[in-house]
């Protein structure tokens, strides 16, 4: 059998790919471009003076009048992206005249989470007024005006963290005191439960299709969206991911409601203002898509994002309560069940789907030089095993 | 293990080179000399690494060329005579050595990801099978490999502080040592 050589991805092999791993259209179209441009340069710093003629030919091309960018700067924070933050001075529809603070938001050459920035406006533009999310404005989905492609939106006052809090990168293992977290718990799972309560139906969202209820397809297609990364993106083979995913196989959990879902709703995730605790900003909404609300709660829950609290024995979920007193609070809140066989198998799931960004993707594009922080990425794979070790537990306990 | 020198080594440069070497001020020449000082040795760790192990081997075998031409010289002096000796003594245990060297580490790398590939290929192949025994004892075999293959993982990234409880992973070397 002849080795394919992931580096230089063939389209026979991307084909093939596409074929055995069927999954939405929006997610199928990401893919393949990764591929397709996998064989090109890595990524080359980008000056900020490249990003704001990009930025103001996008105006241009929305028509937006008479407008000034001013101030452009690198603002840091996670993995996956590249942020630069700027003023527009425009005449902003319906409020006039404004200085208004912006963020960029544009991939690298290849990213540890390979997602549509059309999903990202979207999704984000579907919760407007539902829940907070910052104001989303303009998108390159295809990175025309761009070098990349990148969506534009509001600076969102807050903070991820407090300014005492210590945690690793990307906001993992973070410990929030007892003060600050009995205010943000109750927040952070009205606010969930808001996401999957939401009826998407008159929503503008072309870059999603919506699984059949009482059928496999939403777990299907998940499980076809990982599993064709792992194979895009690995060069160890790990027994254990092929454990993992012909189990799901076999135990595909059927959609009982179709919910969006934020599909990284953790600490790290939101912002709040300090002076009064009130998450101001939902973020990162890449991942969302339209599925089954066991996703969320199961990601949650990991233990990549727990940590514990002061006594040294309880386990935080996402360093803001115990898993409990999460899972009721969810349920009062939502209305909606929860099913622990399901959140088992989204468990699973979520940290197939880790481990395949750590250990696959985080490996292909530091050894290719692919982002702005290859760095990070290459750090980032570290916590594969403690993932595929978490992975390894949930499937013996199913067994 | 997927976290290797060759990744790591990359990714520190591409850090130095694209973000941290443009952000040192140009006044400052003893950290600009400094950073390129390290991007330099990091390009020199890249390009030694894979010839380390055969560089000492090869070393090995010229110094036991050496040590055997030596090992016929007849002295009378008792110093002499004592240090040649000892380094007869060297020799024995250097020729084994050597001989238990003749691998490549590049050769262990890959059979390690052979026989992953193969077994990982076995799961494969019962995904659609109805003989649930044999599935299970795959299986059962597998898990039991995955655990003590993911502590030994975990234990080595575990200077990285990702456990939630590190006191529950040992350290890497106890693990090794057996």
């Amino acid at each position: 059998m002849q080795v394919q050589d992931k580096n230089r991805p063939d389209a026979a092999w991307i084909e093939h790919l596409r074929a055995r791993f069927p999954c939405e259209r929006e997610i199928d179209r990401i893919l393949v471009r990764k591929l397709s441009l996998r064989d090109g340069p890595g990524f080359s710093p980008v000056p900020l003076e490249t990003l704001v003629a990009g930025v103001e030919a996008l105006l241009v091309a929305e028509q937006v009048p008479d407008f000034t960018v001013t101030n452009p700067r690198w603002l840091s924070g996670g993995a996956s992206k590249l942020q630069m933050a700027f003023d527009l001075e425009w005449q902003r529809p319906g409020l006039g005249f404004e200085k208004t603070a912006m963020v960029l938001r544009m991939e690298p050459a290849e990213s540890i989470v390979e997602t549509s920035r059309l999903r990202e406006f979207q999704l984000i533009k579907a919760f407007e007024g539902v829940v907070p999310v910052p104001p989303v404005f303009w998108c390159d989905p295809d990175g025309t005006y761009l070098p990349y492609p990148a969506l534009i939106y509001g600076f969102a006052p807050g903070v991820t963290k407090p300014s005492t809090a210590a945690s690793g990168v990307s906001g993992l293992g973070m410990v929030i005191p007892e003060s600050v977290r009995r205010h943000l718990a109750p927040q952070f799972v009205d606010m969930l439960a808001r996401i999957h309560c939401h009826d998407f139906s008159q929503n503008a969202l072309s870059a999603f299709d919506v699984p059949q209820i009482n059928t496999t397809q939403c777990a299907e297609w998940g499980v076809n969206w990982w599993e064709r990364v792992w194979l895009e993106d690995c060069e160890e083979n790990v027994p254990m991911m092929h454990l993992a995913a012909a189990w799901m196989r076999r135990n595909l959990p059927v959609l009982d409601v179709a919910s969006v879902v934020h599909s990284d709703y953790r600490s790290g995730n939101f912002l709040y203002t300090e002076h009064d605790n009130r998450i101001t900003a939902l973020l990162d909404w890449e991942l969302g898509r339209i599925g089954d609300r066991h996703q969320d709660i199961a990601w949650t829950t990991s233990r990549a994002f727990s940590s514990m609290s002061e006594d040294g024995k309880t386990v935080l979920v996402c360093g803001l309560m115990p898993e409990r007193e999460f899972y009721e609070g969810y349920e009062k809140a939502s209305g909606l069940s929860i099913n622990p066989k399901t959140v088992h198998w989204y468990k699973v799931f979520n940290a197939y789907s880790i481990a395949t960004l750590t250990l696959g993707t985080g490996y292909r594009i530091a050894r290719n030089g692919k982002t702005h922080q290859d760095i990070l990425v290459a750090w980032l794979i570290g916590i594969g095993g403690m993932i595929v070790d978490e992975m390894r537990t949930l499937l013996e306990e199913a067994r | 293990m997927q976290m290797r020198p060759e990744v790591q080594i990359a990714a520190m440069i591409k850090a130095l080179t694209d973000v941290v070497i443009p952000a040192v001020p140009p006044s400052n020449k003893l950290a600009s000399e400094q950073a390129q000082l390290v991007v330099g040795m990091l390009h020199l760790m890249a390009a030694q690494l894979p010839v380390q192990f055969r560089f000492d081997r090869d070393e090995l075998g010229r110094l036991l060329e050496t040590a055997s031409e030596l090992s016929s010289l007849a002295v009378a002096e008792e110093a002499p005579r004592a240090a040649l000796a000892e380094l007869d003594r060297q020799r024995t245990e250097a020729m084994a050595v050597l001989e238990a060297c003749r691998g490549e580490p590049a050769q262990l790398q890959a059979s390690v990801a052979s026989l992953r590939t193969s077994m990982c290929s076995l799961v494969d192949s019962f995904a659609a099978s109805e003989d649930v025994v044999a599935r299970e004892r795959v299986e059962t075999a597998l898990f039991a490999m995955s655990k003590a293959q993911l502590l030994r993982d975990r234990a080595l990234m575990k200077p990285q502080r990702w456990e939630p409880d590190p006191a529950a992973v040992p350290d890497i070397t106890s693990l090794l040592a057996g």
